[in-house]
């Protein structure tokens, strides 16, 4: 009964002398309630983990099952539902649309998304608590980096989507704004029930984390919690 | 809607700039086709203005008026209803002391036939006499005024000039109104001829001469010298500069469309579906174009109120509608061309890892 589930996942690119295999016979599971951590050094094939977990590109080989449903049988239109509507996505980089401010960033969500959001009481609250919520009528560029990952933090949130990914999203967070991202990631995991998975190499995050995952050149392990 | 009208807010220089080489492609392209379309009536505005269906002209002048003659004896086999009319060409030089010298077309008419009747005039009144003529408004523009005296060619005797018609241009030339005894005077046949040709508002003129044969207007027109070959030279340009521009409007609009991929890459992967996203792109250059037509419009009424009157433009809205119409249409489809690369658009790539 897992939420995400992957099974003998294999992610190669390029063909011949080019080639290079990203993932290897990567398996994975998250459930609701928990924050999953997937930590390892650049290059070890996190974000293409995470984008193949979404739905966002294909794996070579293996089987990736969202809600017990294999996203290969899900059409292009349902992928899209589904994106839109379960889950939360909190990329690397180029996370906000440029040529619209904070709020608007959210106005458009409401416009393609017409209900399930977040109240506006909660959007403001969730704005506050990331420390973003004067931000509202700025662009993206006029943010700080640290800023541009709260407000994607909030658009992954607002949707209420039952499960977030997340690529680094304490980047460039100072190790106070880390702490409260992590109680905030592990607060909506245990008490709104949703399946949070981090992938990162920041290791502030460490104790937040229901279960850990270590990535190194594509191969994935499960960590037991205590060591 | 809501994403193609905040992005051309933000940003302005980017989206002006478009909108600004959208007016100047429409903008040549309405001047242009108004101008072709300007010699081009010039070549027939008179004809237009007898509302004629039909001419009956010599069989041997190769559908062509100033080749045309009608004899006293041909005339006899005609049987002329009210709705015919005689006409009588004759290619004259006007020369008059202080003013330019001007090629023009004499038609003589009768007083009493449709053509005469339905002269209408800006000023003056219809010739009354073998002297007197009515003159195109080209006459006025150069100078010339009521009651001015006109030799023509190297005639001895002067024409007086004594109505003002607008809208007289027969084969690029200015036309002088008279009559068909001062036709027979200026060719110097003497009576044997009656006139070149005749009109007439029916399918054809009731002839049993074998020598005289009824063409359509249409026909008599295509066989105008230089028309058609003048107007498919137009045609060709305002084609050519047709496809050329929508080619090059199609192409700014599908770079334009290629450098939003990183943010629709973002917006996919959020699950903004990928059909609002084309929606966007196409209501987007929609907007663009229909605003670039607009101000190219004005600027075309402008130079319309402000151009010289010796160069003859014409609009005809039907016309340049279609142009419009053409350059929306193919702006879209430029728009629509990157909708595949939209659709397929791999948020992985854009976004990096
Ligand atoms: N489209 C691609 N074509 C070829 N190689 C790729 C492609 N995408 C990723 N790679 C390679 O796969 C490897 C893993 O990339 P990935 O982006 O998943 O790493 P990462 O763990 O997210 O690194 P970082 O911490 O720097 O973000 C890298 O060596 C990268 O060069
Ligand atoms: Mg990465």
């Amino acid at each position: 009964m897992s939420t995400i589930e992957l099974k003998h996942i294999n992610k190669v690119f390029g063909t011949g002398l080019s080639r290079v295999q990203v993932l290897h016979d990567v398996n994975f599971t998250a459930e609701r309630g928990e924050l999953v951590l997937v930590l390892g050094p650049s290059g070890s094939g996190k974000s293409t983990f995470l984008t193949i977990a979404g739905g966002l590109q294909t794996p070579t080989s293996g089987e990736v099952q969202l809600n017990q449903k294999s996203l290969e049988q899900l059409s292009q239109k349902d992928l899209e539902n589904f994106r839109l509507n379960k889950i939360g996505f909190v990329l690397q980089a180029y996370n906000l649309v440029p040529y619209l401010t904070v709020k608007e960033q959210f106005t458009l969500v409401d416009r393609v998304r017409k209900a399930g959001n977040i109240d506006s009481n909660e959007l403001t609250n969730l704005l506050k608590y990331l420390e973003i919520n004067d931000t509202v009528d700025k662009y993206p560029a006029e943010l700080s980096g640290g800023q541009n990952q709260r407000v994607a933090i909030a658009r992954a949130l607002y949707t209420d989507p039952e499960i977030i990914l997340a690529d680094e999203p304490t980047a460039s967070l100072d190790t106070g704004r880390v702490q409260e991202v992590g109680k905030l990631l592990k607060e909506l995991a245990t008490q709104q029930n949703k399946a949070i998975v981090v992938v990162t190499h920041d290791l502030r995050l460490k104790d937040y984390a229901s279960r850990i995952y270590q990535i190194t050149d594509g191969k994935m392990v499960e960590d037991s919690k205590d060591n | 809607m809501f994403l193609a009208l905040k992005e051309i807010k933000h940003e302005k220089l980017r989206y002006g700039l478009i909108i600004a080489m959208i007016v100047l492609v429409s903008y040549l392209i309405f001047v242009l086709t108004s101008l072709a379309l300007g010699l081009s009536n010039q070549n027939t505005q008179a004809i237009t203005s007898w509302n004629a269906n039909s001419i009956l002209l010599n069989k041997d002048s190769n559908t062509n008026l100033s080749q045309s003659l009608i004899t006293q004896e041909q005339d006899a086999d005609l049987k002329l209803t009210k709705n015919d009319a005689y006409l009588a060409q004759a290619s004259v030089v006007t020369k008059s002391s202080g003013h330019e010298q001007i090629a023009a077309n004499y038609l003589g008419l009768q007083k009493k036939q449709f053509v005469n009747q339905n002269l209408k005039l800006s000023s003056g009144h219809k010739a009354e006499n073998d002297h007197q003529v009515v003159a195109d408004e080209k006459f006025q523009h150069s100078g010339y005024k009521l009651g001015d005296k006109i030799k023509l060619n190297s005639l001895s005797g002067s024409y007086k000039i004594v109505g003002f018609t607008k809208g007289a241009k027969f084969n690029i030339a200015p036309v002088l109104y008279g009559t068909l005894v001062g036709w027979q005077s200026i060719r110097g046949l003497g009576s044997n001829f009656k006139a070149s040709a005749v009109v007439s508002k029916d399918s054809h003129v009731k002839s049993s001469n074998s020598n005289l044969k009824n063409y359509s207007i249409k026909q008599f027109i295509d066989k105008l010298p230089g028309y058609s070959a003048q107007n498919s030279t137009f045609t060709f340009m305002i084609a050519f500069l047709m496809i050329i521009s929508l080619i090059v409007i199609a192409v700014f609009l599908y770079i334009l469309t290629i450098q939003k991929l990183p943010n629709y890459a973002v917006l996919r992967a959020q699950g903004i579906p990928a059909k609002v996203l084309v929606k966007n792109t196409i209501f987007q250059s929609f907007i663009l174009v229909i605003g670039g037509i607009i101000i190219a419009s004005i600027l075309t009424i402008l130079t319309a109120l402000l151009i010289p009157t010796s160069v003859p433009m014409s609009f005809n809205l039907p016309l340049l509608s279609l142009v419009a119409f053409g350059l929306v249409l193919t702006s879209i489809l430029g728009a629509i061309i990157p909708v595949r690369t939209i659709l397929k658009v791999d948020p992985v790539q854009v976004i990096g890892g």
